[in-house]
């Protein structure tokens, strides 16, 4: 969140002073031996998922916006396992003590059917595809829930 | 339940909850999602068939209201509030 007012400030500061360079050419001149108008913005990284890096320079009257896109990280099934427990922890209605890999959510952690849909609307979120109904109802178990996103994304030992 | 009802009011749910999430406007999808979650907990002892007929169709009501003012508020989504900057 900081990272983003920071972008937006940035972003507000280099836009008048680019427009400033441009119109003015005697302006431009004067104000080109200060090291003000040198101004680099660096690496302002946002999201950790999305890891998206935005340089912005604003060397005299040039203006250029340069983005590089990267790329995330392979999943492993350990890190899709983390990542399950971590969303399943956060939801209110599991103690994050009694859960484990193989607890069924209805035997072993007392949920309901309305509670099993919004875990797994809740994985749908973090791995960002959808689950259909059929397939759904099927996954009981943070375990079952692993081997199926690791299938669907295909990712095998 | 019969189980032919049970797996309409589970995917009806899940209808409900998606189309909640797709409202532009902050207020409206926390409120969705919240009702949404709340009436069908309220509810979720409801034996009677007539009754669950009727249940049944109000969330399907819902629905299409729900479909329709997702449209009408994406054409005039305004800006982001500050709560939801992450």
């Amino acid at each position: 969140m900081a990272s983003r007012v920071l972008v937006r400030c940035v972003r507000s500061l280099a836009r008048p002073s680019a427009r400033l360079c441009a119109g003015n050419v005697t302006l431009r001149a004067a104000a080109a031996p200060l090291p003000l108008t040198q101004r680099s913005f660096s690496l302002l990284s946002c999201n950790q998922r999305t890891r998206q890096t935005e340089q912005t320079r604003v060397p005299g009257s040039l203006v250029q916006v340069c983005r590089q896109y990267g790329d995330l990280p392979p999943l492993t099934l350990e890190m899709i396992q983390d990542r399950v427990m971590y969303v399943l922890k956060l939801y209110d209605k599991i103690n994050p003590e009694k859960l484990q890999v193989a607890s069924h959510f209805m035997k072993d952690l007392g949920l309901d059917s309305l509670d099993q849909v919004e875990i797994i609307m809740a994985m749908e979120d973090e791995f960002g595809f959808e689950i259909p109904d059929a397939e759904a109802e099927k996954l009981m178990t943070p375990e079952e829930i692993v081997q199926y996103i690791a299938d669907k994304k295909d990712v095998y030992e | 339940m019969a189980s032919s009802s049970r797996t309409q009011v589970i995917s009806l749910y899940r209808m409900l909850l998606r189309e909640s999430k797709k409202f532009p406007s902050y207020n409206y999808r926390t409120y969705a999602l919240r009702r949404v979650k709340d009436g069908f907990r309220e509810n979720r002892n409801v034996d009677n068939p007539k009754m669950l007929d009727h249940l049944l169709n109000q969330a399907r009501e819902s629905l299409a209201v729900m479909k329709r003012q997702v449209s009408v508020g994406q054409m005039y989504s305004t800006q982001k509030i500050i709560v939801e900057e992450k």
